[in-house]
């Protein structure tokens, strides 16, 4: 960072040891890293708000109040057309999910902020939280009667041998799509984002010509930073409406 | 408003059965209106966002399975020392489960949003004949 006019999109995903614990003779390692600072940040602004927003229990609701009750309504109806009243079971889980997803999202949309979700071991580990929660609860609810997830109903036993695979490669596809769109979304969009920001700078230190051409990519990262607001809140209602799809199938299996 | 429910109340007061009868009727009403303007606003929403959104889910659906597909098969020939049969077949089933994965997410997102009454959906049955 010593060149301002040098332009490192790549940059601003590098994780940073904040402290660590341990270590000192060779062992193991725990950092507290600037991507744990933004996940406790993230979790600390959602319980927060929803908890001093919901503190008065307006019967008429002021805005904050009316913010928090519109997320819940909000995923609760989502979950209910998904997977049914008994998924709302699984409200808390889904809820949990989409804020945090959502919280981390717009999170990185602060200039210098760093984006969690940006990091595909993060969406993967959140998505793997959902398929073993969708497999345990799965089997745990319907024994292995679960199984009949892959065996489709009506179909000759010789192309079964087909289906089944099929099947169980479309299942075990479910966390990597879930992880990777995620993921994808947020590091092309910051990515961009910062490339077309970097035009600015560099056609600016290029004599007059120059600064009318900034003009250009300016108009471009004013439109994509709305773009990547768009991306932020849709991506964490992607995340949540796929996990109540997927829970979906654990209540109940069989198409 | 507050002078309505006032006035409202002064009425009622000794029939208080048909207040509350009332109140839960209106919130009932505001209720269901408020639950369905919920969901219209949604459906707006996920419509609006539609072209990104559609098509980072259709392309993750069918990459991802073609991957996990190959990854298996790469594992099962590191396994049993068949390089690379294996990979190679169950390549071809990721594909297949891809092209399955794709069509059951447009299955669900033609079932969230329809296409409406008049519109035109190609040649009818009926007009299929010759």
């Amino acid at each position: 960072m010593a060149d301002p006019n040098k332009v490192d999109p790549i940059h601003q995903f590098g994780i940073e040891s904040i402290f660590a614990i341990g270590g000192d003779d060779g062992g193991f390692q725990l950092a507290f890293t600037n991507s744990a600072l933004f996940m406790a940040l993230s979790v600390g602004v959602i319980a927060a708000y929803l908890i001093l927003s919901t503190s008065g229990r307006g019967l008429v609701p002021n805005r904050a109040q009316v913010l928090s009750e519109m997320l819940y309504e909000f995923i609760a109806n989502m979950v209910r057309q998904a997977a049914g009243t008994e998924g709302m079971k699984f409200f808390p889980f889904v809820f949990s999910l989409f804020m945090f997803v959502l919280v981390a999202n717009l999170f990185g949309m602060f200039p210098f902020f760093f984006t969690v979700t940006s990091h595909i071991i993060v969406t993967f580990a959140l998505a793997m939280l959902v398929i073993s929660t969708v497999i345990v609860y799965g089997f745990m609810r319907n024994g292995l009667g679960f199984l009949k997830l892959f065996v489709p109903s009506g179909i000759p036993t010789p192309i079964l041998l087909i289906v089944v695979p099929i099947e169980i490669i479309s299942f075990l596809s479910r966390p990597i799509s879930l992880s990777v769109r995620l993921f994808a979304n947020i590091l092309a969009g910051h990515i961009t984002l910062k490339v077309f920001a970097g035009f600015i700078v560099t056609l600016g230190s290029m004599g007059v010509l120059g600064f009318m051409g900034a003009v250009l990519p300016l108009i471009m990262t004013v439109a994509l930073t709305a773009l990547e607001f768009l991306v932020a809140a849709l991506q964490a209602y992607v995340f949540a409406v796929l996990t109540s799809m997927y829970l979906n199938d654990a209540i109940h299996p069989g198409h | 408003m507050n002078k309505a429910r006032e006035t409202k109340n002064s009425d009622g007061g000794n029939k208080s059965r048909s207040v509350t009868s009332d109140l839960a009727s209106r919130i009932a009403g505001a209720k269901s209106g408020r639950s369905g303007a919920g969901n219209g606003s949604a459906q707006g929403g996920s419509r609006g966002a539609s072209g990104h959104g559609r098509a980072a889910r259709l392309g993750t659906e069918f990459i991802a399975a073609i991957l996990v597909g190959a990854g298996i098969g790469y594992v099962a020939d590191l396994a049993f020392g068949t390089s690379p049969w294996v990979m190679l077949v169950m390549l071809l089933a990721g594909f297949a489960s891809g092209v399955l994965n794709v069509i059951r997410a447009v299955a669900e997102m033609n079932a969230a949003n329809p296409a409406p009454l008049d519109a035109d959906l190609g040649p009818s049955e009926d007009d299929d004949e010759d």
